[in-house]
Order: C-alpha cells, then sequence, then structure tokens
C-alpha cells in the first residue's frame, strides 16, 4: 500500500518535473472566461485611420484596387505614351515609383510603413536600365492579355511566357511590384497570384469560389489560403482568437491536437516569410471578425522581423501597406524573456551569430519596433543575453508541451505585448 | 635504408659503459635529435627530404651572395648533367662499394608478388589492352595507356645527387672542413630547440635578426640527412672573391664525435675568376612525388627573390622526363641585408635573459641594461632598477644576480610600457621587388601591390606587403595564395594559414569588382620580421589566431584590391564603351513587340468600336489598323535613336578621358658588360652606387 502510494507520488513528481509550471494552469472554463472577455473588447475598437485622414508633410503613394477595365486603360495610355515616343525618335523610358529603403516611411498614426513619392526614371537608351526596361513593357504586355482574356495566372506563369528575357523568376517577380506601383493598383488587380502557400485551420466558416469551406474539418493539414482573396467571402466564426504561428511544425502540432477545440481559435501560418495571400486574408479575418491576434514565433530577430510583416507591411510591398497590413499583433512568444521564465534547458538554446546580432541591433532601430516599448525590452534582452531559441525548443518538456501547458498558461496570464 | 642508421645509434648506444650513457642523456647528439625530429625539420618522407634539401641549399646560397651584396645566381641540378644521376640501387651499391647481390629467396622481399596476385594483375593488364583494341576498332580517341608501374617496394628507393651553385662569399681554405664538420652553434641550437619556444633563432649568438631559414641551420639538416641516408661524402667546391683557386673538399661528418672526416683537401684552379659556393650532397629522396612542389618552390621563390637568377635543372636517363627551367633576373635592385637588432625588452624569457647574462662583457646591472637590449636608455634603466626593488642597484655586478632576481627583471620587462622597437632592422621585399616579381613569373593582366608599415608583436617588429594580380598565365581559376615569411616561400598547411584564412573569408572580393570563383586571382603576402610566429610541427604556416598580424595581412590585401578596383571598373567602363550599342541593340526587338503587342489589340478594339479613343490616340491606331505603323518602323526609330545615344555617349566618354594610355612599366634591362666598376652603399631604405 505505501509503496504504492510512494510510486503515485514518483509518478506525480515526475510528471511535474517533465512538464513544468503546469500546476500554475487553471482549469480551461476560468481561462475562457478571461479570453471571452479581451475579445469582446477588442471587437468594439474604432475605425481604422487611412492615409487620407492624416496631413502628412511629404506625400505618399498609395494603390487602390482597380476594376479589370481600368487596369486595361491604364496600360493602353501608357503604350500609347510610348508610341508617342518611340516614334519622335526619342526612344522611351517609365517612370518607377522608387521601392527603395530610403523612399519609405513608417506612419506611426497608421502603424505601418507607407511608400514616399519618389520615382526613377527609366530609359531604354541606358545600359543599365535597358533590361528592366524592356522587362517592364513584356509585362506590361503580357498583363494587357490578361484583362482582355479575364483570367487569372501566377508568377510562375508569368515567367515563364519569357523565360530567355527574364532570366530568372526574381526579376520578373520585381518589375511586377514595380508595374503594380506604377498603374497605381494592388498586385492582385493585375490578376497575376501567387502559389498557395499559407493555411488555415480552426473555428472558421467562410466560402472560396462560392464553396463552403469548415476549417475545423480539413483534416490535420488544413486548408490552403485561396491566393486570390477576392474569391474569398462570408466568413464566419465563433472563435475567441486567431493565433498567428511562424512554422509549418508548431502549426502541425497545435493542429493534431486541435487546439482550436480546447480553446476556440483560428490557426494560421505562412510557413515563414508571409505572402501576400496570407496577408490579405488575416486582414480579411481580423477586419470581419473583429478577433485580436496572437503571434507565436521563434525567440530569434527573424521572428520579430515576421511579425513585424503582418502588423506593419514589407519595404518591397509598401506600396499596398493599407490592404496587406493587420493592426494590433500581440506577441504572445516564444519571447526572450520566456527562456528563463519556462527555464528553457541551455541546450535547447542556440547562441546568435554575428549576422543575427546585427539584425537584432538594425532591428531596435525601426520605428515600429520602438513604438513598442515592451518589444525594445525583450529585443535587448535577446541582443544582450545572445541566445536564440525555436518554438521546437519547448519540445525538450515534451512534444505536446506547447499545445498542454505552454499556450494555455500564457492565454491565462494574458502574457502578451 | 631510411631506418638503416637510427638502429645503429641504438646498438651504439646500448653498448657504451653506464657512464657514457648518462652524458647522452644530458645531450643530444644533433643526429639523435635529428632521427627523433625529421617531420618537425621537414624530413617526414623522402619527397619531402628531397624538397628540403632543395630549399635549404637554395636560401643558403642566396644568404651566402646577398652577405656580400652580389645579385645572386644560384644553379640547382639534380644531377650534374654529364651522367644519370637518379641513381639506382646497383649504382648506389657500387657507388658505396657494396656488391650487389641476388635475391635467392624471393618470398623474402616486400615486392615479391605472388601467384594470385601476378594472376589478377595480368588479368588486369588483358581487359586494358582488350578495352584499348575496343576504342582502337571504334576509332576513339583515347589517352596513351599508361603502362602499369612496377609494384615500389619500400626497400626500393631512389637516390639523387643534388648540386647547388652560388655566386656568395665563398669560404676560406682552412675553414671549410670546420664549417661543416665541426660547428659550436651545433648543439647550442639544439640544446635551446628542446628546452625553450625559441626555434627560430638566428645565427648571431647575442643580437635578433631576420633570417631566412626556419631553424637557422642552413642547409645542415640536408648535410645530415645525407650522412644518415646513403653516408656518401660531401663534395664541396669553394673560391672566395680575389683568389686564385679553388678549394676543393670532400668529407664526411662524423655526427656523433662532431668532427669532419676528410677524404681530399686541395686547392684547384680558378680560371673563370668565380667566387662563390657549389655543394654536392646525394641524399635519398622522391622526385615524381614532390615535383610539383619542388617546381612549386622554385616559381615562388623566383617571385619573391626577382633580383636573382636560378637555373634549376633536373635530368634523368628518359629525356621526356627531364625539367630545365631558367628564371631570369628581372630587377638590379636588392633589399638590403637586415640588420642585427638587439633584443626588446618586452619580448624576451627568463632563459633568453640568463643567456644574456652569460655572454655580456658589461659589468653592472645599469651597463647591462642600457647596452644589450633595444629602447632602453640610461634614465629608463635607471628609472627600471629602481622599480625593482631595494635589492637592485645600479652599480651591482650584473653576473651576480640570483635566479629570483632574473625572474624579478623579467617581471618588470612584462609588466613596463617601452617604445616599440623599430622596423628598421627588417628587410622586406620590396614593393617594387614584389610587383616586377609576380609580373615576371605570372605575366598577369593587372596586378596592385601594397607595403604596409612596421607593426609590433610581442616586442618584435614585423612588416606585411602584399600583391594581388589578376589573370596570368599558369594561374588557375579562384584564389591562388602565395605566402612568404621572411622571404622564403611558404607551401605546407596552407588551411589554416592567416593569409589563406583572411582571403578565403575577411575579404570580400566581390565589393572591388572581382570574382572570387571566375577570376584567376593572385593573392601574394610576404611577412617579415625578427621573429615570425610559425605554428605547426613543420613551422609551415602562420597562425591566424594573432590579430595584430590578421588586420595587418587583411589591410595589406584590402589596399591592393582598392587599387585594382580603379583599374578593373576603367576596363568595365571602356568594354562598356565598345559593347554599348550591342548591349542595346540586342533589347530592341523585345521591347518593340511588347509594345506593338498592345498597340494591335488596341487597334482591333478601335476598329471594332468596342472602345472609344480620344482623338489623337485614335489616330494612332488608325494608322496601326492602316499599316502605317509597323512594328518594323518602331523598330527602325528605336535602333535610330540608339545609334544616336551611342554616338553622343561615345563622344562624351572621349572628351572626358581623353587620350587613354597605359601607364608605363620600368623594365630591367640586364647590361651585357656585367664587369662595370661600381661599389653599393647600402641603407635601410636606399642602395647608393658609386661608379669608379
Amino acid at each position: 500500500m505505501s509503496d504504492k502510494k510512494k510510486r503515485r507520488r514518483a509518478d506525480s513528481d515526475s510528471d511535474s518535473e517533465s512538464q513544468p509550471f503546469k500546476h500554475l494552469l487553471k482549469s480551461d472554463d476560468h481561462i475562457l472566461r478571461i479570453l471571452k472577455s479581451v475579445a469582446s473588447s477588442s471587437s468594439s475598437t474604432s475605425k481604422s485611420l487611412t492615409l487620407a485622414d492624416l496631413s502628412l508633410s511629404s506625400t505618399c503613394r498609395e494603390v487602390s484596387d482597380l476594376s479589370l477595365s481600368s487596369v486595361q486603360s491604364a496600360i493602353e495610355t501608357l503604350v500609347l505614351q510610348l508610341t508617342h515616343q518611340i516614334l519622335s525618335g526619342q526612344g522611351f523610358s517609365f517612370t518607377v515609383p522608387s521601392r527603395s529603403a530610403s523612399n519609405q516611411l513608417y506612419v506611426p498614426e497608421l502603424d505601418r510603413i507607407v511608400l514616399k513619392d519618389k520615382s526613377t526614371v527609366r530609359p531604354f537608351s541606358h545600359i543599365s536600365s535597358v533590361r528592366k526596361t524592356t522587362i517592364t513593357a513584356k509585362i506590361l504586355s503580357l498583363i494587357h492579355q490578361l484583362c482582355l482574356k479575364n483570367i487569372h495566372v501566377t508568377k510562375r506563369d508569368l515567367f515563364y511566357t519569357d523565360v530567355k528575357l527574364f532570366q530568372d523568376q526574381i526579376q520578373s517577380d520585381a518589375v511586377l511590384d514595380d508595374v503594380s506601383c506604377m498603374l497605381g493598383c494592388t498586385r492582385s488587380s493585375l490578376n497575376v497570384i501567387a502559389a498557395e502557400k499559407g493555411v488555415v485551420v480552426g473555428r472558421l466558416i467562410f466560402s472560396d469560389n462560392g464553396d463552403m469551406i469548415d476549417c475545423t474539418k480539413m483534416g490535420m493539414g488544413g486548408k490552403a489560403i485561396p491566393p486570390n482573396i477576392d474569391r474569398v467571402g462570408d466568413m464566419q466564426s465563433d472563435a475567441l482568437f486567431i493565433l498567428l504561428v511562424e512554422k509549418d511544425a508548431a502549426y502541425m502540432r497545435l493542429a493534431e491536437d486541435r487546439f482550436y477545440n480546447r480553446f476556440p481559435c483560428i490557426i494560421v501560418t505562412a510557413k515563414g516569410q508571409p505572402d501576400v495571400a496570407t496577408r490579405l486574408f488575416l486582414r480579411k479575418m481580423k477586419t470581419e471578425l473583429k478577433l485580436p491576434v496572437l503571434a507565436l514565433v521563434d525567440s530569434d530577430p527573424y521572428g520579430l522581423k515576421i511579425l513585424s510583416v503582418y502588423g506593419c507591411g514589407s519595404k518591397n510591398m509598401s506600396y499596398d501597406s493599407a490592404n496587406l497590413t493587420t493592426p494590433d499583433i500581440k506577441w504572445l512568444g516564444i519571447r526572450p524573456s520566456d527562456l528563463d521564465k519556462y527555464k528553457i534547458p541551455e541546450q535547447c538554446r542556440l547562441p546568435m551569430t554575428e549576422q543575427d546580432i546585427k539584425t537584432g541591433k538594425d532591428l531596435l532601430e525601426e520605428d515600429f519596433v520602438k513604438k513598442n516599448p515592451g518589444w525594445v525590452e525583450e529585443l535587448n534582452l535577446m541582443v544582450k543575453t545572445k541566445q536564440k531559441a525555436e518554438i521546437q525548443a519547448l519540445s525538450s518538456f515534451g512534444f505536446q508541451y506547447l499545445s498542454d501547458v505552454y499556450l494555455p498558461l500564457k492565454l491565462q496570464q494574458q502574457d502578451w505585448l | 635504408m631510411e631506418s638503416e642508421s637510427p638502429i645503429e645509434t641504438k646498438k651504439g648506444k646500448s653498448r657504451t659503459p653506464k657512464k657514457a650513457k648518462e652524458s647522452i642523456l644530458k645531450q643530444k647528439s644533433p643526429a639523435e635529435f635529428f632521427a627523433e625530429n625529421k617531420n618537425i625539420a621537414g624530413f617526414d618522407n623522402p619527397g619531402k627530404c628531397l624538397y628540403t634539401t632543395v630549399r635549404e641549399l637554395v636560401e643558403n646560397a642566396l644568404d651566402s651572395a646577398e652577405s656580400i651584396s652580389e645579385l645572386p645566381v644560384v644553379d640547382i641540378t639534380i644531377p650534374n648533367g654529364c651522367c644519370r644521376e637518379e641513381i639506382v640501387k646497383s649504382k648506389f651499391n657500387s657507388m658505396i662499394g657494396l656488391v650487389d647481390r641476388e635475391r635467392v629467396d624471393e618470398e623474402l622481399y616486400d615486392d615479391y608478388e605472388t601467384a594470385k596476385a601476378r594472376e589478377k594483375r595480368l588479368a588486369k593488364e588483358a581487359r586494358a589492352l582488350e578495352m584499348q583494341a575496343k576504342n582502337a576498332a571504334l576509332g576513339k580517341k583515347v589517352k596513351e595507356h599508361v603502362v602499369p608501374k612496377s609494384v615500389k617496394g619500400r626497400g626500393e628507393a631512389s637516390f639523387y645527387r643534388v648540386t647547388c651553385k652560388d655566386n656568395g662569399r665563398g669560404m676560406p681554405h682552412d675553414d671549410i672542413p670546420n664549417m661543416f664538420g665541426r660547428d659550436d652553434l651545433f648543439n647550442i641550437h639544439f640544446n635551446t630547440c628542446l628546452h625553450a619556444r625559441y626555434a627560430v633563432l638566428s645565427g648571431t649568438k647575442y643580437g635578433l635578426k631576420q633570417t631566412r631559414g626556419k631553424f637557422g641551420l642552413g642547409a645542415k639538416m640536408a648535410l645530415i640527412w645525407s650522412k644518415m641516408s646513403t653516408g656518401l661524402p660531401i663534395e664541396i667546391s669553394s673560391s672566395m672573391k680575389g683568389e686564385n683557386y679553388i678549394s676543393f673538399c670532400r668529407l664526411d661528418i662524423d655526427i656523433h664525435r662532431n668532427i669532419p672526416h676528410i677524404h681530399l683537401h686541395e686547392k684547384r684552379d680558378n680560371n673563370d675568376r668565380w667566387h662563390g659556393a657549389e655543394i654536392q650532397v646525394v641524399i635519398e629522396g622522391n622526385w615524381t612525388t614532390y615535383r610539383s612542389k619542388i617546381l612549386h618552390y622554385m616559381r615562388q621563390m623566383a617571385v619573391i627573390t626577382p633580383y636573382a637568377q636560378f637555373l634549376f635543372k633536373f635530368v634523368t636517363d628518359t629525356p621526356d622526363k627531364n625539367v630545365t627551367i631558367k628564371f631570369a633576373r628581372r630587377t638590379d635592385v636588392m633589399p638590403p641585408v637586415p640588420v642585427e637588432t638587439k633584443h626588446h625588452p618586452s619580448s624576451v624569457d627568463i632563459l633568453l635573459i640568463k643567456r644574456l647574462i652569460a655572454e655580456t662583457s658589461k659589468q653592472t646591472l645599469l651597463q647591462f641594461l642600457q647596452h644589450e637590449f633595444v629602447n632602453i636608455g640610461k634614465s629608463l634603466a635607471e628609472r627600471l632598477i629602481g622599480e625593482m626593488g631595494p635589492e637592485f642597484s645600479p652599480k651591482m655586478a650584473v653576473k651576480s644576480l640570483t635566479d629570483q632576481q632574473i625572474v624579478r627583471i623579467h617581471q618588470l620587462f612584462r609588466q613596463a610600457k617601452f617604445d616599440d622597437p623599430s622596423g628598421d632592422c627588417l628587410s622586406p621585399a620590396g614593393e617594387y621587388n614584389l610587383r616586377l616579381g609576380i609580373i615576371k613569373e605570372l605575366h598577369p593582366d593587372m596586378v596592385a601591390t601594397y607595403s604596409g608599415s612596421a607593426q609590433i608583436f610581442e616586442g618584435h617588429p614585423f612588416i606585411v606587403e602584399a600583391g594581388v594580380s589578376v589573370g596570368g598565365k599558369d594561374v588557375k581559376q579562384g584564389l591562388n595564395i602565395f605566402r612568404f615569411a621572411n622571404r622564403i616561400p611558404l607551401l605546407f598547411e596552407q588551411g589554416g594559414d592567416v593569409v589563406t584564412r583572411t582571403a578565403l573569408k575577411r575579404i570580400t572580393w566581390n565589393n572591388y569588382k572581382i570574382n572570387q570563383t571566375q577570376d584567376k586571382i593572385g593573392v601574394f603576402v610576404s611577412i617579415v620580421s625578427t621573429k615570425v610566429p610559425f605554428k605547426g610541427t613543420g613551422k609551415e604556416y602562420i597562425g591566424d589566431d594573432i590579430s595584430e598580424i590578421a588586420s595587418a595581412v587583411k589591410s595589406a590585401i584590402q589596399q591592393c584590391c582598392i587599387q585594382l578596383k580603379l583599374k578593373i571598373l576603367k576596363k568595365m567602363q571602356a568594354r562598356e564603351q565598345q559593347e554599348r550599342k550591342r548591349n542595346l541593340s540586342k533589347y530592341i526587338p523585345d521591347a518593340t513587340n511588347a509594345v506593338y503587342d498592345v498597340l494591335k489589340e488596341m487597334a482591333k478594339l478601335h476598329a471594332s468600336k468596342k472602345k472609344r479613343y480620344e482623338e489623337g490616340d485614335a489616330d494612332i491606331l488608325q494608322k496601326v489598323s492602316d499599316q502605317l505603323i509597323t512594328e518594323e518602323a518602331l523598330k527602325e526609330k528605336l535602333t535610330q535613336h540608339v545609334e544616336k545615344v551611342d554616338y553622343e555617349m561615345a563622344l562624351e566618354y572621349a572628351t572626358q578621358s581623353g587620350e587613354s594610355e597605359e601607364p608605363r612599366e620600368d623594365i630591367y634591362l640586364e647590361s651585357l658588360d656585367a664587369k662595370s666598376n661600381f661599389f653599393d652603399f647600402h641603407g635601410p631604405i636606399f642602395v647608393f652606387r658609386l661608379f669608379l
């Protein structure tokens, strides 16, 4: 009898040892009550500002969704201009808005990056720009065809129309962004889409091209986020929050453990750097469902960088940041302070490389980090300790520690920044 | 053969009485030291033995010529042309007077081929022949089939007679036997090698000097190796300037007792008024495995010593394997002879202080400090003595210092601040010579050189010089690294070397418009110092852990790259000028095609009245429909424009750059009349030539 008791105690001991802090967890009902109060408060946020609402000293460039026919007209106007130029014997040139780092502006009121109005001239008859100019003309003509035929193609399709000229997809992709900037429309308005990358699982029902999708019944992998957002609609959900996950591995864990059934939520990942479709989808969810967004990223500079791309936009596509960014994303974990707080063992932490530290220090200079004192503190801690950790570091306490203890505890304590 | 002599020594030892054994323990003979540390000295295997012998003789010859400020002329012959010299076993045996023995019990030998092995070999050869026949029948061109090499056993070694002739100082007739056979420094060197980490010793007793060679032993290792591997006597011819005879000496060293054994010592006629030395040794070695290393060594030596003339000859029975390379002289500017300098206080260790005390002629501590070290003046010496403690006084006899007191002096030397030693005592190759050396041996498209100022590491001054070349002949794509320490090439253990690592990892070649994988890049770094901090057993590389040297190397290479970048940019600009029109025209079809495609579609829409266009635009579209504006027309217009732009820019370029002219380069022409009468005064930074 006493033997048995001892063993049981030993068992429970080892259990709490292998999953530390489990004893701090309160009942799921308790946590749910907390979450409900958070969700109700976040849903009552005021209408978001637009660039026009602000009187900024420098003019900024923003694009909007254009109809197919207006895209067509814009291209035709441009081509006629070119024809005039060529026929008058002046060659021809494009005026392309610059997307370089010096032409970016972080607007704290909007909490996102916008593009300033600097432009560069791209003449055909200059050795350094002749290639890009030709590619630009080619892309324009291809988009014109898409407009006439009213079809969607992928960026890859576009590249394969003239591999010899484009040489490599990076070049055609870059010019594509230039073209949407030049025409003043979003990239989706050009009918060019990227391949599916992001996935979503959880308490979400929406229509994709007319078909109703229930994301709780999509199996373990979840539903791939449709590349063109305009065919997505009718979003419904009983979730209390949206969980944004950096990595595929953590997403798989949460999906398999059906985390969204224990705490009603929607889980999204773009498997690393987010693509346009995932960002558009997240924004749509946020604005239509009015749910708080919590982010689970690695505790390294790139984790925070990915978070910032969702939140404030990337420099490359800042011209469309109005449509691509999701305001008010909370940094749930893994934060540098969690490493010690959750006693993540040394062997699971990695030393930061020189490059990491440099990226971290650069981030500290960025306005979108500075505006959040909590983030600055965390990032300072990371740069000081020179340690990083992946979400998977939590697996050292068992594969399911993430869904069993870490996340519930975080939610219970409302531990996000 | 190789293992014979160590065994002999062991036997000899065991027979000696106990007392003698003790003394042997105390003092190792050079031969024993050598036998135990062959790898350190660079005699790990037959190939390397040949290589090390060649380099020791060459470096010895250069030192000799430079010591009398004579432009070196060095002839290396393996063997001396008249007879076949890759001596085979039978010949070697006859040379040492041994009768060839027929093998009786074939299976006793290592290279005996068992019946099974022979079967296998014959089958293989037959297969090869069959393949060859097949290929021949098919008309395929195949490389000449290599005849399978005869299996070489360990017992079969090759012997080489290596002769090195220079135009140096030569040796006094009577001193020759002792210079080779007996040498007081011999034991000192070996003992210090063993006891202290003081491997790079200068050849002098008191001071410190930049020297060639890694052990400061001259060619002595080669001599010991000759004695150990073949036992054949050494032949020396020598004549000093102004002597009308040549001293010839054939001798043998008793390396255990360290005395010469003279076979022949005579004076011969000197009809050519030659001066210098010619040393001939017969050693065991292997040419096949180290052929390329030896040739690389000679080539790199020619790069760093462009004022010397080298003639390298390798002669065998098979004429197609003979090698004769002449590295011609390219300049007559010789770096000054390195000046001997005293030790810097922060560089000495306790052992060295003791040695200096033992050898000094000064009486008092004050005089000792003042005269045996650099950068200690009288007042500083007095202050130092005051700081040492009450038991020290300026007047105390330096030889009476106790061990503890010496430790105290050493401590203070480590902690006190002294002025840095100056680099005046160093003799770098010089930017001019390095540049000419690179041009002469590599014929690069572009070259840049840089010479850094003297810097300090642990009390020893060092100077880093660098050259970077792009293109050239016999240069492989990517980085080709040439390392020099105290003006001798380093060929082995490249991976860990500070130069290799810097060039590979810390230079962003892209920034200088140099393609690290595609371009043929030559990186030359020469480091000179009174003590080169070698690493590794063979002292074949300089470690990457000394930040002073690493940063000096990096900045020297970068300086070269900056110079090159300007040249490369200029070249690219010039090329761009030539190819502008072609590059622009290349894109005309694609561009006009794209524009015209859209126009055509628009014209269709316009014609079918599906879309309305404004007046001027409608006009153009109408012309497109009517074939008045065609793709051809657009192309033509664009082509005209490109031609116009090209012409304007070419004009602008011409007015901007003016008459383009390649910078002129000094060339050196060797004077035909070599006997001109002049006298050179060598200073540390200049040579003053007085014509008589």
